[in-house]
């Protein structure tokens, strides 16, 4: 597993370089931006459930045939397993986000994932439909632009940057599952 | 590869939950440090040739036969260039720690296994030790760099030392 600061040392040792000026600055914006990083991450896990609950109801609204006998989260089993498949995601997108690198979410949550949903026949489009209503909610909850009223009193500022970066991990785990 | 990072993820994934408050603390605390290292890594990156350089100096200094300690070599300068490319490699991955913030490149990339491979070239880590303890009390807040990151620099210096001893 590696960090936004391990990932540097890893590329600079295959040349056998020393990370300098144009490395560094990177990494210096990212201590500069440090707290938007964190309130980011506290903004995706203080509303997990939320998110994951509001994802999975979605998609159940959107294909009434999910529910239905013989349908993706048909008996209450299948449902049980798809809120806890779709909290496990959210939970490496919040770990890749706080280590500003997608290996943690690579590594240990999507490698085989495709393979695993085939062989337990889970509808894939359906999950990753999950997925991007995750990240919608995740992006707005990190640019405090959610509808709802619960909006987190933080320090103003833009971080358009960092929502992109979230979003970003969340379109992995949609390419690695369609 | 080790950071204050990657350990609290690892542990916050063992217990399969999501990054606590005090995950958070630790993630804010190794931040605010990092600015100091990354000044000592962009300082080291720029002048390790001088560096590695009175590191070499100091070495043979006190081995004039250099690290085998034999009889001096036909070619003195072979040794020489091998002393400071060794030092030059040990400097890159005290670079590297400075930007991971840990240990991690230098244990994964130098110590495991280093006192094997000097005792099977007949190799005396002492006058590595000389070396780095030239370095170690060379540096100088604020002419080099400033006193924290200094401080980060040392502390490896010292974590080396300590790994030869």
């Amino acid at each position: 597993m590696l960090d936004a600061f391990s990932r540097k040392a890893v590329s600079a040792d295959s040349s056998g370089a020393f990370i300098g000026g144009g490395e560094l600055a990177s990494l210096k914006s990212f201590i500069a931006e440090g707290n938007k990083r964190l309130d980011a991450v506290n903004a995706i896990t203080s509303n997990a459930s939320c998110v994951v609950s509001d994802a999975v109801a979605g998609i159940c609204c959107e294909n009434t045939g999910l529910t239905a006998p013989n349908g993706g989260v048909y008996t209450n089993r299948k449902m049980a397993a798809c809120l806890r498949d779709g909290e496990i995601v959210l939970r490496y997108v919040s770990y890749a986000l706080l280590a500003g690198d997608a290996s943690v979410l690579q590594d240990r949550c999507l490698n085989g994932l495709r393979e695993t949903y085939a062989a337990l026949g889970v509808p894939t489009g359906s999950a990753s439909r999950a997925v991007a209503i995750m990240k919608a909610a995740a992006g707005a909850l990190i640019t405090n632009t959610n509808s709802q009223p619960k909006k987190m009193p933080v320090t103003t500022g833009d971080c358009s940057n960092i929502a992109g970066e979230a979003a970003s991990y969340f379109d992995m785990v949609i390419s690695a599952i369609s | 590869m080790k950071s204050v990072i990657t350990t609290v993820v690892g542990a916050a994934d063992s217990a399969s939950r999501f990054p606590s408050a005090s995950d958070m603390e630790s993630v804010q605390g190794s931040i605010q440090r990092a600015a100091a290292r990354l000044e000592a890594a962009e300082k080291l990156a720029g002048n390790y040739d001088q560096v590695a350089q009175e590191a070499v100096d100091a070495v043979y200094n006190q081995y004039p036969n250099g690290a085998t300690g034999r009889q001096p070599r036909k070619c003195a300068t072979e040794g020489k260039e091998k002393c400071k490319r060794d030092f030059v490699h040990y400097l890159r991955l005290i670079n590297y720690c400075l930007v991971t913030g840990g240990t991690g490149p230098l244990d994964e990339l130098a110590i495991n296994g280093q006192k094997e491979v000097y005792k099977a070239l007949s190799i005396d880590a002492g006058t590595y030790v000389a070396g780095f303890s030239h370095l170690r009390s060379r540096g100088c807040a604020p002419r080099d760099m400033s006193a924290q990151a200094l401080t980060a620099y040392n502390q490896l210096l010292d974590y080396v030392i300590n790994s030869l001893g």
